[in-house]
């Protein structure tokens, strides 16, 4: 069943008062995916979400509440999260643009305060973890990378 | 009840995921097609209650079930690449 | 009819700023913190490009640094440096809650209380021990230990234990060691302020204002809160005094928590911490951690009016001091030094980014660790997000190299935070994650809806307005308030 909520935008806001349900669809050129993401993931606390897509590809955001609640807490509800998504926008153009600055300031300050292992914690690393990624064998030794492997060895499977 | 979560939206490893965590308290079937993974919720492992009851649980769990999966997805950075 | 739009037109003249009006003027400020305050028509000189070369406003923004022209990056460089420098270390400030347990009971503090009886909230004297063993892990040369509650001297002998197993363990690592303990004063003693003061343990205390508003606010057991605290802060000035200190530096530094009873009695407030010989008055408004929602009806109020009482009482604070009365508003003194020194005391709910975990950690009774003491709070009221670790198994780097640490130091850096990089007051300003989450749902907040960013706000409004107006001799006054002399005495004389 879809509600009317008073004073929000018909086209692009259905509410369900009957399930406290309401339902935003997102024009992604406006909000990226990245952008309601970040918008959605406080709201998991507070809310039951679920996004969709459309053929249109617009996304839709359904919130519910985790219990009953009013047409005024709707209302509330998209509010608030309709801030969230064009703050989440907002942050998102201003962190691309100082980018720089951030990571630096950020650097500095954990740099700063972790300061070096010490000798117990590196003791304690356990260095037989692989450190990241390596899919074109970069880290690998020349050895390890081109040492012909034993015929029993799987296919698709690299160097221990 | 049926949960389907759009292929391009969420990652199917959260969903996987998320099934694993809530697999003591319901049994669940996964597939999936051209544009969702689609969640199945067959039944609850404690069938005690009236029927009203176990719908509510059923809801309560399929909707946490859907908040894990959207977590562990935006956790991940998003669909499985 | 209205004139068709033209395209802005700055001349290249211009320096990057941020601007803000402030009635008939407007604030300028450059992207290290330099400022200026300007007439509308001079701004619009400056804005447009149009400022005479040869004229005192020329000379005034460049005096600034704010004409492109004649910009001086190493100056700006050093100046972003010096106001950046606390980056280079880790947390300073170490808060040890001894026990949960307290005497007093008051109107904006539950999460943060247990009853007497509650022994088994107090500290472990090893779990001090670890505690200290990870304080003494930071990064800074320079560590606070800061005793809290609860009320600490419920459990007193772990305080003691702290104090002398710290002391021990400085030694030859050399690190700069304070201790300061915030009590409310009733459970002191003769022999336990002989040994605080052997150890030279700074003492601070909670005063809420006159003996009526501060008993309603906290409350002791049959008796007056107000009364078992004054006469102590009477008699460890006089020992301060005794032992020759200067007592415009060494005295019971006095905390008051501002509540909607305060607002109306703020004349009251301001003459109560003269008489008790404080210098210093922060007017705190009361923050959302720790109470329950009906508790905040009660105490809570618009920021709009916390603002009002701010611009009245520091008014009537500016007129003391202009009859030669000393006493300072510390938020004031917060601001201005960062504004008018260049400088940054290292402030760590004021800085950008936020203190939480590489300026600042708080450690509960059983060893957990949190980003900060209002991270504790929450985790008192059953929100973790903010807890760390525990003591008995968390590396240093761990807890500071946490993830909810970075998320934090990202969310709390000003420079991603939409409106604040729009706004003139950047450079002095800061915003904690904690209370966002708190009170908006999120780490990063949103500046718009944000009280603590009303008050920063509404402070700097203020302040910019009487430096942009006031006389020489109110100027005088500000400029005082942002001498800081160190209080060396409280330092631990340095050992093996």
């Amino acid at each position: 069943m879809s509600d009317t909520l008073w004073g929000l935008p018909a086209p692009q806001i259905d509410a369900d008062l009957g399930e406290a349900a309401v339902t935003m669809r997102l024009d992604p050129t406006l909000y990226p995916l990245e952008v309601i993401y970040a918008a959605a993931y406080p709201f998991i606390a507070r809310c039951w979400v679920v996004l969709d897509r459309d053929d249109a590809g617009r996304v839709s955001v359904v919130l519910t509440a985790k219990q009953a609640a009013t047409a005024e807490q709707l209302r509330a509800l998209v509010g608030e999260f309709a801030n969230e998504l064009l703050s989440s926008a907002c942050r998102r153009e201003i962190t691309r643009q100082n980018r720089a600055l951030i990571e630096s300031v950020t650097t500095q300050a954990f740099g700063g305060a972790m300061g070096p292992p010490s000798l117990e914690e590196l003791e304690a690393f356990d260095f037989t973890d692989e450190p990241f990624d390596d899919p074109l064998g970069i880290a690998q030794s020349w050895e390890d990378k081109y040492r012909k492997k034993p015929r029993d060895e799987g296919e698709g499977e690299g160097a221990p | 009840m049926r949960l389907q979560f759009h292929r391009a939206l969420y990652a199917g490893s959260a969903i996987d995921q998320a099934l694993q965590r809530f697999a003591a308290l319901a049994h669940f079937d996964r597939s999936e097609n051209a544009t969702h993974f689609v969640v199945e919720l067959r039944g609850l492992v404690d069938a005690d209650g009236d029927a009203t009851r176990r719908e509510r649980r059923a809801r309560r769990i399929g909707h946490a079930l859907a908040n894990l999966a959207l977590g562990l997805t935006i956790e991940r950075g998003g669909p499985d690449r | 009819m209205t004139e068709p739009a033209t395209p802005l037109q700055t001349h290249g003249y211009p320096a990057f700023f941020r601007h803000r009006e402030l009635g008939e003027r407007v604030v300028v400020t450059s992207l290290e913190g330099e400022w200026i305050v300007l007439e509308r028509d001079e701004f619009r000189a400056f804005v447009g490009g149009t400022v005479d070369r040869g004229s005192a406003l020329h000379q005034r923004l460049v005096a600034r640094n704010l004409v492109r022209e004649q910009f001086d990056v190493r100056r700006a460089a050093q100046t972003l440096q010096r106001r950046k420098r606390f980056l280079h270390a880790g947390p300073n400030l170490h808060l040890v809650v001894v026990t949960l347990r307290c005497n007093e009971t008051c109107v904006y503090c539950h999460a943060s209380r247990a009853d007497l009886d509650a022994v088994h909230t107090d500290m472990t004297p090893q779990t001090a021990e670890k505690v200290v063993d990870l304080i003494l892990r930071t990064t800074s040369p320079h560590v606070t230990i800061e005793f809290q509650g609860g009320e600490p001297l419920v459990n007193f002998p772990v305080v003691r234990h702290i104090v002398e197993y710290a002391l021990q363990r400085n030694r030859g690592l050399g690190k700069q060691l304070e201790f300061t303990m915030v009590s409310n004063l009733a459970l002191m003693d003769e022999a336990k302020l002989a040994w605080l003061l052997e150890h030279r343990v700074q003492i601070c205390t909670s005063i809420d204002g006159p003996p009526d508003l501060h008993d309603r606010q906290r409350k002791l057991p049959q008796a007056s809160a107000h009364a078992a605290a004054v006469p102590w802060i009477r008699r460890i000035n006089q020992a301060y005094a005794e032992a020759g200190l200067d007592p415009t530096l060494y005295h019971v530094e006095a905390l008051l928590t501002t509540t909607r009873e305060t607002l109306q009695r703020w004349r009251e407030v301001v003459d109560h911490y003269v008489e008790l010989g404080c210098r210093a008055l922060f007017l705190r408004p009361v923050d959302p951690f720790g109470f329950a929602e009906r508790t905040r009806r009660v105490v809570e109020y618009p920021r709009s009016e916390y603002l009002a009482y701010y611009r009245q009482a520091v008014d009537y604070m500016i007129e003391l001091n202009r009859g030669g009365v000393e006493i300072l508003e510390r938020y004031a003194a917060i601001f201005l030094t960062k504004i008018l020194r260049g400088d940054d005391p290292n402030f760590l709910d004021i800085r950008s980014p936020g203190g939480a975990g590489i300026g600042q950690l708080a450690y509960d009774h059983d060893g957990s660790i949190y980003s900060s003491d209002e991270g504790r709070m929450l985790g008192a009221m059953g929100d973790r997000t903010f807890l760390l670790g525990n003591v008995a198994t968390a590396g240093y780097r761990d807890i500071v190299g946490h993830p909810t640490i970075r998320a934090m130091a990202i969310a709390s850096n000003l420079d991603g935070q939409p409106d604040c990089v729009s706004c003139p007051y950047l450079p002095y300003c800061g915003t904690q994650p904690e209370h966002n989450h708190k009170t908006l749902g999120t780490m990063m907040g949103r500046m718009r809806e944000s009280s603590m960013c009303a008050v920063h706000k509404g402070i700097q409004d203020y302040l910019f307005d009487k430096l942009g107006t006031a006389d020489r001799e109110t100027l005088d006054v500000l400029e005082r308030w942002t001498t800081i002399r160190p209080r060396e005495h409280f330092l631990q004389p340095p050992s093996g």
